[in-house]
């Protein structure tokens, strides 16, 4: 559990899960409160009963029977309040994570974050830094409410029995030590074995579930099973041998605690004997069964300590995850603003139609040594409508992502004559806008997810923008502009995504727009109809359309071809389909 | 939630042995607890009669032997409940995946296959936390707190009756608690549930707020879902956490109140400080395993949240509705022999698909099946291929084919590529491997992988999980390989390809469609289901599904 074999950067993101402690301290008092409650609680019964057995005066009786009450009582009620107070201290903490993971996020997104470019890679990000409140929750908190009660008990202890004090020390710090450094072992040994098995399993069923047609289409399903029975038998007797250790630390934590009650009893019987020094005879057996039973009381709480064990391994993953995935500086690929407002172009290009020329453009993505795309000469001018096609592989998405300015570039990239590394890359995408691959829509309605690209819009042009995109009438039937999307847009189809993406971009009146693989979730049948309502609704005089698709689009709807090379590098083949002529030069 | 479910025995053994093995475990450890409550309250009684070291070191041995000993018991049973765990999941998995097979791959899609598998590896695992954490406190619920409230009646009827009077208040209190929160828990679930998706949201659609320059107003956005998020929360958590709350009070404020009531009796001399000690000693305990049972009992619910969704597969006792008929043994040589279907119809659910569809595929041709988008052209493959049952017949050669009949006689790609971890020849011989030990014929493969337009795919390709490594139209022409090795490897007279060139671009599908040519060419009967024109160009033979109208 050593912090020194942290990572500095895990290290950071750590210290965002740990709330202020302004917000944590009332929770860790309370617990501390209602920890001692629970051994004062054993101690005070103990000593009531003892005491009542010598028959002293009632009022001696009377404070012990007021104190073993109170002690239930606010034993609970402590760790009630332990429990509403810590856990808000962790809520109000996570705005604070999730607000200094998001900024790191943002200046790498999209481009940055390619390795989480499947869904399921951003969903386990966003859980893992939602999972870091399990460290002020599970880890710190029950650490220090179990160290200091049990550090109390000790010092109270020793007052009354040094030696019985002094036990209890060394057998809480061995329980502790011992059942931390086996169950650390066992369970980082059982990942190393248990992981890849468990893996290959997931992977497995996966297969058979997804592909059940092919493997029975293809008779193919019986050794399949079989195989994934070997696989299963595999796991379970990886799992089996590794049960042996997992009950160790419990033994252990046990075993200790039986040892501190025995030797308090060694060393509290002769102190008996010997008579003490500070208190009356008649105080003094009732004292000594105190200590005795004091660590049984004592090792119940320190049963927190290995699940804050097993939780801080947990935790230590997530933020090991989070700090990988989220760099610490921007990748030399990812673009970084070059600040200087006297290169910022003025209205006429913020504004009004755009020229975009490249000139033997190439782009890389974070992590790659090759170049995604390479050699791209082009220019796009008002009214046009290029078709850029090109096996997969050949750097058509790498393109988009590069004129959006989420990669940077080499090579020459002009927007009005001036080179976009020199404009703000807000400026750049006010000029140059992208339906993406895969648009992505909020959980929200139809109008918040068209709203944000001009929050001063109608709902009747609203509607317009609607009916422009062929969605009029689907979003009539589906209760008009209030209607949810649903998470993640599941409640609309791969066509009905980037029909609304599309309305988006008409909305932000781009004069430079990117539409790229509109048809790639889309079914075959409609992928036409989507590609011809597309390249009609964003035809404009104003503004040049690039629409990328591998799958052929009529010759009436485009101006020109350009047809990407296999390998990055090669010539860009531009085909002439009236406005552009040939060669691999600009028009 | 039942506290243990009938099934979980019912569809795994192990779960009973575990649960065999885990009571007697738990009567052993009862039995140690009482143990070790009676000596040590046996050496203290002699420590306060100042009876000398030496009289008690035998006590004192005895109590040591006994704390090994319950080391020895927590370890086991710590050690059972993660056997009984592995095992238990094993063969839940099994079950479940054996079934899913049985059922077939429509009724397979007809669930989320994510969610499914999901279930069966990743979920199965919080069955876990259900056997280490809750089931062995159960255990010892049921069996160490009768015995020990009787030994406390035994002991001193006062306390026995104390227990017996708090024990059943705390379900009682716990499923009132219940009740009365549940409606405002399920009131504020919904809202809990979007808002805690919300910073997924942000963070997903980020390159789209980037693109129209959103991403700083997302700060505040985050801070109030997140804030909103923590509010909601917490009105649901104050609220839950009474039944905790409860459940501690019960426990300490009994042992409060044994602790009162035997001092208060010590004092008249009614009864003795060793039997005073022992009950206290053993108050606690009665109470330990309920409490433990419902703090665990979330991690449990998760548990067995995941084992109910498995549970309601197996149930599903409903026999599939197609029978798997024997094979019938069918060979027809190529080149002889048309595909007929006559007046065949297809259901899907309640939804008539094919309304008695007459169409007859010739040998050697190419035929391409058309129709515009949801009109049932794979549900007709699917029924084809015997996945779906349907009414009518379909004959070969004159020889009618049995709806549940396997079909050695027919080769398939679908819309889906559905590739396998594996190299690229391995996914293109599949089936094929296990018939012949010789493994994937390299020749043939490369041929197929010709015929479908993929020549420039390398055979020894590794792939990933599911076919992971290659491009949409790459892996699409890998599935129509597959489809075309199978058609030469065991000479099957029908190849069908579901939208083979939906991915492709235009030289790639002029490729596949050569090698259709040559398949055909060859005797085959070949049905593609297509909406590209080049397709429809290239075939002999294009007929047309009609959209039903439905009333």
């Amino acid at each position: 559990m050593s912090e020194a074999t942290l990572h500095p950067h895990t290290r950071d993101v750590l210290r965002l899960a740990q709330p202020h402690p302004r917000w944590f301290v009332p929770g860790l008092l309370a617990g501390i409160g209602s920890a001692v409650m629970a051994v004062a609680l054993l101690a005070c019964s103990a000593w009531l009963i003892t005491v009542a057995a010598e028959m002293p005066s009632l009022a001696v009786l009377g404070l012990a029977v007021v104190g073993v009450r109170a002690f239930a009582i606010f034993r609970s009620v402590f760790r009630y309040l332990e429990r509403v107070s810590s856990h808000d201290a962790a809520f109000r903490q996570l705005a604070e994570l999730r607000l200094g993971m998001f900024r790191r996020i943002v200046p790498i997104a999209p481009a940055g974050l390619a390795s989480t470019g499947r869904g399921d890679l951003l969903t386990r990000l966003v859980r893992d830094v939602d999972d870091l409140q399990d460290l002020p929750l599970r880890v710190v908190q029950p650490l220090l409410v179990a160290g200091t009660t049990a550090l109390l008990s000790v010092v109270g202890i020793w007052l009354i029995v040094p030696a019985a004090g002094l036990t209890l020390l060394v057998c809480l710090l061995l329980a502790g030590i011992l059942g931390t450094l086996f169950s650390g072992t066992l369970s980082a040994r059982a990942d190393r074995e248990l992981a890849p098995l468990r893996g290959s399993l997931a992977d497995e069923v996966l297969e058979i579930i997804e592909n059940l047609d092919v493997l029975t289409a293809f008779d193919a399903l019986t050794p399949r099973l079989e195989q994934l029975a070997r696989t299963d038998a595999r796991l379970r007797q990886a799992t089996l041998r590794r049960s042996v250790g997992i009950g160790v630390q419990s033994a252990v934590v046990a075993l200790f605690a039986g040892a501190a009650t025995l030797g308090a009893l060694y060393f509290g019987v002769p102190a008996l004997d010997s008579g003490g020094g500070l208190l009356s005879p008649v105080l003094l057996g009732p004292t000594v069964i105190v200590a005795v039973l004091v660590p049984m009381a004592v090792f119940e709480v320190f049963g927190m300590i290995p699940l804050a064990g097993s939780a801080w391994r947990q935790v230590r993953v997530s933020a090991t995850r989070v700090a990988d995935i989220v760099p610490a500086a921007v990748p030399g690929e990812i673009p970084v603003d070059v600040v200087d407002p006297l290169t910022l172009c003025a209205s006429d290009c913020a504004s009004g139609p755009v020229v975009l020329e490249l000139a033997d453009l190439a782009a890389r993505w974070p992590g790659q040594h090759e170049p995604g795309v390479a050699g791209v000469t082009l220019r796009l001018a008002p009214g046009d409508r290029v078709h850029l096609a090109g096996p997969s592989g050949a750097g058509k998405t790498t393109l988009a992502q590069t004129l959006e300015r989420f990669l940077d570039y080499t090579g020459s990239y002009r927007l009005n004559g001036v080179e976009a590394r020199l404009l703000a890359q807000s400026e750049v995408r006010r000029m140059v806008g992208l339906c993406e691959q895969r648009p992505w829509l909020f959980d929200d309605s139809i109008r918040q997810n068209l709203l944000f690209a001009r929050d001063t819009t109608t709902d009747a042009e609203l509607e317009a923008v609607l009916a422009r995109v062929g969605l009029a009438e689907w979003s009539r039937a589906r209760g008009g502009l209030d209607a949810r999307v649903g998470e993640r847009g599941a409640l609309v189809s791969g066509g009905q995504a980037q029909r609304i993406a599309l309305a988006r971009a008409l909305l932000a009146d781009f004069p430079v727009l990117i539409v790229d693989e509109p048809t790639a979730n889309v079914d075959s049948a409609g992928a036409d109809a989507l590609v011809r309502d597309i390249l009609t609704a964003a035809a404009d005089a104003h503004r040049a359309v690039l629409l990328i698709s591998h799958t052929p689009v009529p010759d009436e709807l485009v101006t020109a071809r350009v047809t990407l090379p296999a390998r990055a590098g090669g010539p860009t083949v531009i085909s002439p389909c009236g406005a552009v002529r040939g060669g691999a030069a600009i028009s | 939630m039942r506290p243990l479910d009938p099934r979980l025995l019912r569809y795994a053994h192990a779960a009973r042995r575990f649960l065999l093995v885990g009571a007697l475990l738990g009567l052993a450890q009862t039995l140690v607890v009482i143990a070790f409550a009676w000596l040590l309250t046996r050496a203290i009684t002699f420590t306060v009669a100042g009876e000398p070291l030496r009289t008690i070191a035998p006590t004192l041995a005895a109590l040591a032997g006994v704390v090994v000993l319950r080391s020895v018991l927590i370890w086991l049973l710590e050690v059972a409940a993660n056997r009984g765990a592995a095992q238990v999941k094993s063969q839940l998995r099994a079950k479940v995946i054996a079934r899913l097979a049985e059922r077939g791959p429509d009724w397979v899609a007809s669930r989320q296959s994510a969610r499914l598998s999901t279930v069966v590896t990743t979920g199965l695992d919080a069955l876990d936390n259900y056997f280490a954490r809750y089931l062995p406190q159960l255990l010892l619920t049921l069996i160490a707190t009768p015995i020990l409230i009787i030994v406390i009646l035994s002991q001193d009827l006062i306390s026995g009756l104390i227990v017996i009077v708090v024990i059943p208040l705390i379900p009682l209190f716990m499923i009132l608690i219940g009740r009365v929160t549940q409606s405002v828990q399920q009131e504020q679930w919904q809202a809990m549930q979007r808002l805690s998706t919300g910073f997924l949201d942000v963070v997903g659609g980020l390159g789209t707020l980037k693109i129209y320059g959103r991403e700083r107003r997302q700060f505040d956005r985050i801070r109030s879902i997140t804030e909103e998020y923590r509010t909601r929360t917490m009105k649901v958590l104050r609220v839950s956490f009474l039944s905790g709350f409860v459940l501690e009070l019960a426990a300490s404020l009994s042992v409060a109140i044994i602790a009162v009531s035997i001092g208060l009796r010590l004092i008249d001399g009614a009864l003795l400080l060793g039997v005073g000690l022992f009950v206290l000693l053993l108050a606690p305990e009665v109470f330990l395993p309920v409490r433990q049972v419902g703090a665990q009992f979330h991690a449990a619910a998760d548990g067995l949240a995941a084992a109910e969704e498995l549970f309601a597969i197996l149930d599903d006792e409903m026999t599939p509705e197609v029978s798997q008929a024997d094979a019938v043994a069918h060979t027809v040589q190529l080149g002889v022999g048309s595909l007929v279907l006559n007046g065949v119809s297809v259901r899907h659910g309640d939804t008539l698909v094919i309304d008695h569809l007459h169409a007859e595929f010739a040998p050697g041709q190419l035929s391409v099946l058309r129709g515009v988008s949801g009109v049932g052209k794979s549900t007709l493959v699917a029924a084809l291929l015997g996945f779906v049952p349907f009414t009518g017949t379909l004959t070969l050669d004159g020889v009618t084919v049995p709806a549940g009949a396997t079909r050695g006689w027919l080769a398939w790609a679908g819309q889906r590529p559905g590739l396998f971890r594996g190299t690229v020849a391995n996914n293109v011989a599949l089936g094929a491997a296990s018939v012949d030990s010789t493994g994937p014929d390299h020749r043939l493969v490369v041929q197929s992988l010709r015929w479908a337009g993929a020549a420039e795919v390398s055979p020894a390709t590794v792939l990933g999980v599911n076919g992971e490594g290659l491009s949409g139209g790459q892996a699409q022409r890998i599935a129509a390989a597959r489809a075309i090795y199978r058609a030469l490897a065991t000479d099957c007279h029908v190849l069908i390809l579901d939208e083979p060139s939906s991915a492709l671009d235009s030289d790639a599908e002029a490729g596949l469609l050569v090698g259709l040519r040559h398949l055909a060419d060859q005797g085959r009967v070949v049905i593609v289901v297509s909406h590209r024109a080049a397709v429809a160009a290239a075939a002999d033979n294009v007929i047309e599904l009609q959209e039903l109208t439905h009333v």
